[in-house]
């Protein structure tokens, strides 16, 4: 445990070191620093040594900074991806919405990030002074002592499925690659959930949808959402959403919201993570993914020389036989 | 915005099942409706009239009809709001026919629907805004893509007419099927002495162009400038020097290759001419059993040749054309036997399909007239005819009936019965279907002047037994089991799309039905037209066809395209995509999902890109409107605002009915 420790801290020591090397290449380079308390990491922005002895990485580095890149396209910057970050830089790239030559990658093979919430459940989080990681355990310094939480309790959903630890997109490598832990995705939340009836259905979403408080925090923290100024959420010509805070609104965002991540959705989860009121609007866009994994045989976000199949027109898929019986 | 609104009541189509002036009452309370009434006909002659009238009287901004589906009438009344001075595109339809008369009685509940649909109609007039067509050159020029009987009609129709034609054909001659018959039905002449002057007036006219054993390759542009790619196989021998003299094919030792045109039936050589009145008449080489292209070695054509034609070095060539209009005219495919195990086509070679019985009575045939059983040579004394082979049969996938078998399969009797004076020929049938000019009469003399013996039934199976097949099935009339000891089974086939159909379908963007048989705009008012403005089909690439209906057809297309070019310039659809530049990022997903090549992007000075719309090329089809990320692109008269206009209008009643 030791080890893994020390190997950490090298790891970020290099990571910070390589940082430095590429800072003459670039504006900027976009990272994790220690958040506010041991538990959370925030976004720092590096432009000097000094700034770089402030990375950080290890299971708090939840956020997904891709979610800045449409934002900053155009500026020549440096970015700290996890693997699964890094499937959204291939979507953006795919979608051409960035420039690869304008990006250094600093791709970081990753072991799981933590779910607050679910630490929340074990432990008053405001009282964390201090957190530690290890392979199998989460140690929690607390005022009354140390609180051991078994790793895998505590990790994001998505990380317990995951089939992508190591970054498919990067200049610099940092760290050896890990072996995926998860499973192929069976979509078992989904099959246990497509075994209610469709009135059980329709009143569970009609009970999260009315929670919804149209805060926008899902599709500010999705990124892929690169409508920005041009969301039809915010738009009066046309005008597909009222102001309304009616379950029709907030319902009909939803959906628009998932069906314009039909085939681009990676499933980081940022939109559900972000939600204020923990909805699990992941759920919809998982229902996507089947779909186009079922149909096409693709997922999104891994291979940069892929055309995503909603991408292209083709008059005959695989699976979707146009041509009639005789053929 | 001042809106007119006119519910039809189309005879009692509609006014049977919809209240129609309660309709049009409830439109007067529509946002923007000044003026709504109710009309027997608004298609009609006073209809059109009042609706002119009342424009000019009200001057209207916009008008909504409320009759039948837009694929009747939208243009009659486009073009009668435009008479009386509004933009064409200020109008809006809204199908109350078969959307709702035709398919329910419950009258009450089809009022509401059908006002429902007013309303749906009137929300996006309000929003609608006029729009200009633009108008383009065409080229004079058009192509037909097929040989046959249909093709060469069609071909030499419009080259009368003063265009000039682009013939493409995937074989090594035109004629196509019926160059391949030895007579006709009912008046039992000689095919290819009918078809013959025809084929040389298509091989001579100066204003034909042949294009043999081709194929289309691709297609681009839109009506009045499509542009073609043909690739032309090669054939190894140079047309322009060879002179159809057929010494090649004497000396070419390579003898044992299938004979295509035949059939099957007999042998041939890897060089040759398929059939004496072949146009053109030149030689073509086999590649497949050329023993110089396949070994290395031989090359006896090329030293016997007197014009030095051969030269085994020719490559495919892959020319363009430009033309104005394209005619598809593919024919047909016969249904392949093998797959009736039943019948023991394919394991018994005295099972044969109806077209290889044809070039055994044909004259220029492999047996020069002479019937003979394949398998030993000897004439057959009993041929019995098994119909619908591949026809009206579902478990085979092909419900639908092949409209020529019955005719021809008398005609094959008759013509046994005339070669083999002491013979017995049976037909095992379904149905007799003899429904043209002289048919029934025909099938009549088979029964009763050559005494064919017909029995309605199907056949359980075919068997060998001691040197002859015999043909067991059912008597339905007399209700019993029959056994035919035959020498000769011949099975009538029945009529599949030919091979290829829908990928050429998708090439011209035309639609093609579950069989692959390409699709007519109108079944009864557009039969030659396809959806595609400026694509025709003639012959029986749309369907089962006879040879009076192909030419038939061959030539109804020939006057559609001389009607078409015989204007200077067309109008493009004003309703296509367009860019709202400023919203554009470039990403180009638009111009990856487009499937006409419509879209391109274009610098703008500062080096970002932003995509555009080739007007003429975009058929409207709103992939690109649905794609883009940003909602910049937008289906002109079909935008975001336009529909949602129709949504909500529909959406708002359903929130104060149900939340009720």
């Amino acid at each position: 445990m030791a080890e893994t420790d020390r190997s950490e801290n090298e790891r970020v020591a290099r990571l910070r070191a390589t940082v430095v090397r590429e800072l003459p290449n670039v504006d900027f380079v976009l990272g994790y620093a220690r958040g506010f308390d041991p538990l959370h990491a925030t976004p720092i922005t590096v432009r000097n040594e000094q700034d770089a002895e402030r990375l950080i990485f290890d299971a708090t580095c939840v956020e997904n900074l891709a979610t800045s890149l449409y934002g900053l396209r155009g500026k020549r910057m440096g970015l700290v991806v996890k693997g699964c970050d890094s499937r959204s830089v291939v979507q953006l790239l795919q979608e051409k919405l960035v420039d690869r030559e304008n990006l250094v990658i600093f791709g970081l093979p990753c072991d799981g990030v933590l779910d607050l919430a679910k630490v929340r459940v074990r432990t008053d989080i405001a009282e964390v002074r201090g957190a530690e990681f290890t392979g199998e355990e989460v140690r929690l310094l607390l005022p009354d002592g140390e609180k051991v939480l078994p790793r895998r309790d505590v990790l994001a959903d998505k990380c317990l499925r995951c089939r992508y630890p190591n970054p498919v997109v990067y200049n610099h490598m940092i760290g050896a690659e890990r072996t995926p832990q998860g499973e192929e995705d069976a979509y078992a939340d989904l099959e246990s959930f497509e075994k209610l009836s469709a009135q059980e259905r329709f009143d569970f979403w009609k009970r999260q949808m009315s929670r919804c408080i149209r805060c926008y925090a899902c599709r500010n923290a999705c990124p892929l959402c690169v409508c920005k100024h041009v969301c039809l959420a915010d738009s009066r010509d046309p005008h597909w959403l009222s102001a309304e805070a009616n379950l029709q609104e907030k319902w009909l965002f939803q959906v628009m919201h998932a069906l314009h991540l039909a085939g681009r959705c990676t499933e980081c989860g940022e939109c559900q993570r972000s939600c204020p009121m923990g909805i699990p609007i992941l759920l919809l866009k998982r229902k996507m993914n089947r779909e186009l994994k079922e149909i096409f045989n693709y997922e999104a976000g891994v291979d940069p020389e892929a055309v995503p199949p909603l991408h292209t027109f083709q008059m005959e898929e695989d699976k979707i036989k146009d041509r009639g019986q005789l053929w | 915005m001042r809106i007119g609104v006119m519910v039809c009541h189309c005879g009692n189509n509609i006014a049977a099942t919809v209240d129609v002036e309660a309709v049009a009452a409830a439109a007067r309370e529509f946002p923007d409706v000044v003026y709504a009434t109710d009309h027997m006909y608004a298609c009609s002659d006073p209809g059109q009239k009042t609706l002119e009238q009342t424009i000019r009287d009200l001057k209207l901004d916009g008008v909504v009809v409320a009759s039948c589906s837009p694929r009747m009438h939208e243009l009659t009344f486009r073009r009668a709001v435009e008479r009386a001075g509004l933009n064409r595109y200020m109008f809006e339809m809204a199908n109350i026919r078969e959307h709702v008369a035709w398919i329910s009685l419950d009258r009450k509940r089809n009022t509401q629907k059908a006002t429902d649909l007013v309303r749906m109609a009137v929300e996006k007039l309000r929003v609608d805004r006029p729009l200009t067509a633009k108008s383009f050159d065409v080229q004079k020029r058009v192509l037909i893509v097929g040989g046959g009987v249909a093709g060469i009609q069609a071909a030499l129709d419009c080259a009368d007419g003063g265009l000039d034609v682009v013939l493409v054909e995937r074989k090594s001659s035109i004629g196509g099927i019926m160059s391949k018959l030895d007579k006709t039905f009912p008046t039992v002449d000689c095919s290819v002495c009918v078809l013959g002057p025809k084929m040389v007036d298509a091989g001579q006219n100066p204003r034909i162009t042949l294009h043999m054993l081709s194929e289309v390759e691709e297609v681009s542009g839109y009506v009045g400038n499509f542009e073609v790619k043909v690739r032309k196989h090669t054939t190894y021998v140079d047309w322009t020097k060879c002179t159809g003299c057929g010494a090649c094919e004497e000396k070419c030792p390579s003898r044992k290759v299938p004979d295509a045109f035949n059939e099957n039936v007999s042998l041939t050589t890897a060089i040759g001419i398929p059939f004496p009145q072949a146009t053109p008449k030149r030689a073509t080489i086999n590649a497949e059993h050329c023993l110089r292209l396949t070994k290395g070695k031989c090359g006896v054509c090329e030293k016997i040749c007197p014009t030095g034609a051969i030269d085994y070095d020719l490559k495919d060539e892959v020319v363009t054309e430009k033309v104005g209009a394209i005619i598809a005219a593919t024919g047909l495919n016969l249904f392949d036997h093998r797959k009736c195990g039943e019948y023991g086509a394919g394991r018994y070679p005295d099972v044969v399909t109806s077209l290889a019985y044809e070039r055994m009575l044909s004259a220029s045939g492999p047996t020069a007239g002479h019937i003979k059983r394949p398998s030993d040579g000897a004439e057959p004394k009993t041929v019995v005819f098994i119909a619908c082979v591949g026809s009206r049969d579902r478990s085979l996938g092909r419900p639908y009936c092949s409209n020529f078998c019955c005719m021809y399969t008398a005609k094959q009797a008759i013509l046994t019965r005339d070669h083999i004076p002491d013979s017995k020929a049976y037909v095992f049938y379904m149905d007799i279907r003899a429904n043209g000019k002289g048919y029934e009469e025909f099938v009549r003399r088979a029964q009763e002047e050559y005494g064919v013996e017909y029995v309605r039934g199907r056949v359980a199976q075919v068997y060998p037994k001691d040197g002859k097949l015999i043909v067991r099935g059912t008597d339905t009339l007399l209700g019993q089991q029959v056994e035919v000891p035959a020498d000769l089974v011949v099975l009538a086939v029945g009529v599949e799309a030919a091979k290829g159909a829908p990928e050429l379908a998708e090439k011209l963007r035309i639609s093609y039905d579950a069989y692959g048989f390409f699709m007519e705009s109108h079944p009864k008012l557009r039969p030659v037209e396809t959806n595609t403005v400026g694509v025709f089909l003639a012959g029986a690439c749309q369907g089962p066809k006879d040879i009076p209906a192909s030419v038939a057809q061959a030539s109804a297309a020939a006057g559609k395209v001389l009607a078409l070019l015989s204007k200077d310039k067309l109008e493009s659809d004003p309703q296509i995509a367009q860019v709202a530049t400023n919203r554009c990022i470039g990403c180009g997903k638009c111009e990856r999902t487009c499937p006409f090549g419509a879209i391109r992007m274009r610098e703008l000075r500062d080096g970002s890109k932003r995509a555009e719309v080739v007007e003429t090329v975009c058929q409207g089809c709103g992939i690109c409107s649905v794609t883009c990320p940003v909602r910049a692109i937008q289906l002109q008269h079909f935008t975001d605002s336009q529909l949602l206009a129709e949504v909500n209008a529909l959406c708002r009643i359903w929130d104060e009915t149900t939340e009720s």
